[in-house]
């Protein structure tokens, strides 16, 4: 590709898009010496590259490396690219267990190697074995992934054009017939239509995080049907791209992600991040410890090390300061006791991400689902929107 | 005396017999195996591995070495045949169109103006390829959005009350932005070939009475020919791959052939992605056979090496 065909998160710099091109010939060489982990990143967990304070506690140097977070990019960068043999851990948006696991290419985690795994709450409130939001973490009873952000996604608007929105329903509301935009990605806005539709009670939609060909296909319907009343301006494919028609007011109501919001808040727009009553469509990154070949026992320590030093609260609270998701429980804590790593208006940010964010998780909504069953359904069934 | 010198230097070999006479002929040899060794690994193989992947069948999530037709198969009553056969319009019209504007300008740059001029201004046509596809396009949705300079300044002109959404995301704006990234390229072979015909036959047709659109129907066009096609093979490549362009300028998943095969490797159906690849290399192919059985390509080429000269 296109690089261009970017999906979730790749496109949170558009710096990113690029070195994730590159990224799949340039793949890191193993460093010579035992003392590097090598991390694929899809450019959400990057603390700013000060990696000092877990090198300080393990005697490890941290190797990023930008990648893309599109399905097949991603096992594209472990299967064909050799990355099986060169990454440690990849992080990236959770819920590719069955491809990564089904490929054996990610190992099983030993949650009993890392001491914060059981400070942090999310695990049991949201993403533990029962939950919804175990899809992003766990495969067949498993643990696979160590959840690294968290956050619930919706739509934002343009209040002096609208008013107050609360609904999905503005998305194909007729009163802003050409005015909307949504994103090119069947399992963010296919999952928010899938939701709108169930609880307005339009289409019968047992799961919304994992619908059959009949639901996807009446979702599709439904999509192609808006399209053709011209209800949509655009579907955006990379980050800026959605900032540029929120900043340019092109559109009055877009599918888009939370930070989007930010950008164009930090230019001075009056933009809305929606809080709808269907609820949120909500995700997890999961950072997954691959099979490495190459990896001796201690390697395989220090990767579990920094898998724990992304489960503390410095890491969390720079990261959530950094990208506007919640990471972990200790992050706002942490921010507010160290005023000397973070002052007072970057603590007082973090606590205030974090609670928002949290408050989504309450209120519920449905599950991103990276991998459904029917994805090639998915797949194709896009394309006819698409092409309609 | 001129004469028989100018013959004996034509009678002489090419090079001298002997060992140096042995390295030269083998030298060349090598020479020319590199282009053809580069053409083979960076082109043939991966092509002919793409035809070979588009029989493969799907086993899980990988796939194994087979042969199936069952990619093909499933694009029988898919949209994805849609995408293809709407790919293939689009093409041919931003083509066609390219071709009337860069024929225009390539006749008026061999024709009209001095060749200094004329270099200076094939020069500037090549100032487009340094900007980066994906910033030329993101530009043209600055200018052509609704808050957009072009609408603004048509709003306050008072030519139109409210902005013109048709103007971006429109069947026009992937026009466009397909004309405006490949008919540069098809200057070139234009100017060549209209500059390499002989003046003195539009002479003698202005001499017999011709009037000057019919010199042009039956002298300078009939003559440029091989130019027209050489650059309505290059637009139509260009323009038949671009997958930037539908998703930057098309608006609502205006999609073409480049970019549902990507769509198609996001859920790792590489078959599928092959055999849609096959299908457009074949096109390809089918062209540049029709570009060789009907035009001589030596004509084409010889004038260009012509006109370095």
């Amino acid at each position: 590709m296109n690089p261009w065909n970017v999906n979730r998160r790749d496109a949170l710099r558009l710096a990113l898009s690029v070195s994730a091109a590159a990224g799949l010939g340039v793949a890191p060489r193993r460093a010579a010496a035992a003392g590097t982990i090598n991390f694929a990143d899809i450019g959400v967990g990057d603390p700013g590259g000060d990696w000092s304070k877990f090198k300080a506690a393990s005697g490890y140097d941290v190797n990023l490396v930008s990648i893309g977070n599109a399905p097949s990019a991603v096992l594209n960068v472990l299967v064909a690219s050799g990355g099986q043999g060169t990454y440690d851990v990849i992080n990236i948006v959770g819920g590719m267990q069955k491809p990564l696991v089904d490929n054996d290419l990610v190992e099983k985690i030993d949650t009993a190697r890392m001491p914060n795994w059981a400070k942090d709450t999310y695990v049991q409130e949201f993403l533990g074995n029962g939950k919804p939001g175990f899809q992003f973490i766990g495969y067949k009873d498993e643990i696979y992934g160590v959840p690294t952000v968290l956050q619930g996604d919706s739509f934002a608007y343009l209040p002096e054009k609208t008013g107050q929105l609360d609904s999905y329903a503005a998305l194909f509301d007729p009163k802003w017939k050409g005015y909307v935009a949504l994103e090119d990605n069947y399992t963010t806005a296919g999952q928010k239509t899938a939701l709108y539709l169930k609880k307005a009670g339009l289409a019968k939609i047992a799961n919304p995080d994992d619908m059959t060909k009949e639901e996807f296909k009446a979702v599709t319907d439904f999509l192609i049907d808006q399209k053709k009343k011209g209800q949509f301006r655009v579907i955006w494919n990379s980050f800026e791209q959605a900032v540029n028609l929120i900043t340019s007011k092109e559109v009055y109501v877009i599918d888009c992600w939370e930070p989007m919001v930010f950008v164009a808040k930090s230019k001075g727009m009056d933009v809305v991040y929606a809080d709808p009553k269907e609820g949120y469509l909500l995700w997890a990154m999961a950072a997954y410890l691959v099979k490495n070949p190459n990896r001796t026992a201690e390697q395989t320590d220090a990767a579990y090390k920094l898998l724990d030093f992304m489960l503390g609260g410095w890491y969390g609270a720079k990261i959530t300061n950094l990208r506007g998701y919640m990471t972990n429980p200790q992050a706002a804590t942490y921010a507010k006791d160290n005023p000397a790593e973070f002052p007072a208006d970057e603590a007082k940010r973090v606590a205030e991400i974090t609670a928002n964010v949290r408050r989504k998780f309450e209120q519920g909504g449905t599950w991103q689902n990276r991998w459904p069953t029917e994805v090639e359904f998915y797949e194709s069934e896009w394309s006819r929107f698409k092409a309609a | 005396m001129l004469a028989l010198e100018h013959r004996q230097q034509i009678a002489k070999p090419p090079f001298s017999v002997g060992w140096r006479g042995f390295w030269q002929a083998w030298g060349r040899r090598v020479l020319l195996c590199l282009p053809l060794i580069f053409v083979g690994i960076f082109l043939v193989v991966p092509l002919g591995l793409t035809v070979m992947i588009s029989f493969w069948e799907r086993a899980g999530l990988k796939f194994r070495p087979a042969f199936s037709l069952a990619s093909y198969v499933s694009l029988i009553g898919g949209a994805r045949l849609d995408v293809l056969q709407r790919s293939l319009i689009v093409a041919l019209e931003a083509t066609a169109l390219s071709l009337v504007i860069a024929y225009a300008i390539a006749y008026f740059l061999a024709r009209k103006v001095e060749p200094a001029t004329a270099r200076i201004v094939l020069v500037l046509f090549t100032v487009p390829f340094l900007i980066n596809y994906i910033v030329r396009n993101v530009s043209y949705t600055v200018l052509l959005g609704r808050t957009g300079v072009v609408n603004t300044a048509l709003v306050a002109a008072g030519v139109t009350d409210a902005p013109l959404d048709w103007l971006l995301y429109s069947d026009f704006a992937v026009l466009l932005g397909l004309v405006s990234a490949y008919m540069p390229f098809m200057i070139f072979p234009l100017f060549l070939s209209i500059g390499a015909i002989d003046r003195q036959y539009i002479e003698a047709s202005a001499l017999l009475g011709a009037s000057p659109f019919t010199t042009f129907r039956t002298i300078t066009l009939p003559l440029s020919l091989p130019g027209v096609f050489a650059a309505a093979l290059f637009g139509f490549v260009g323009c038949l791959g671009e997958s930037a362009v539908p998703i930057i300028l098309g608006g609502v998943g205006y999609e073409l052939i480049g970019n549902t095969i990507t769509s198609s490797m996001d859920v790792l159906n590489y078959p599928l992605a092959a055999a849609l690849s096959s299908i457009v290399i074949l096109l390809m192919l089918l062209l540049m056979l029709g570009w060789y059985l009907v035009f001589d390509m030596r004509s084409f080429l010889g004038r260009i090496l012509e006109w370095r000269a």
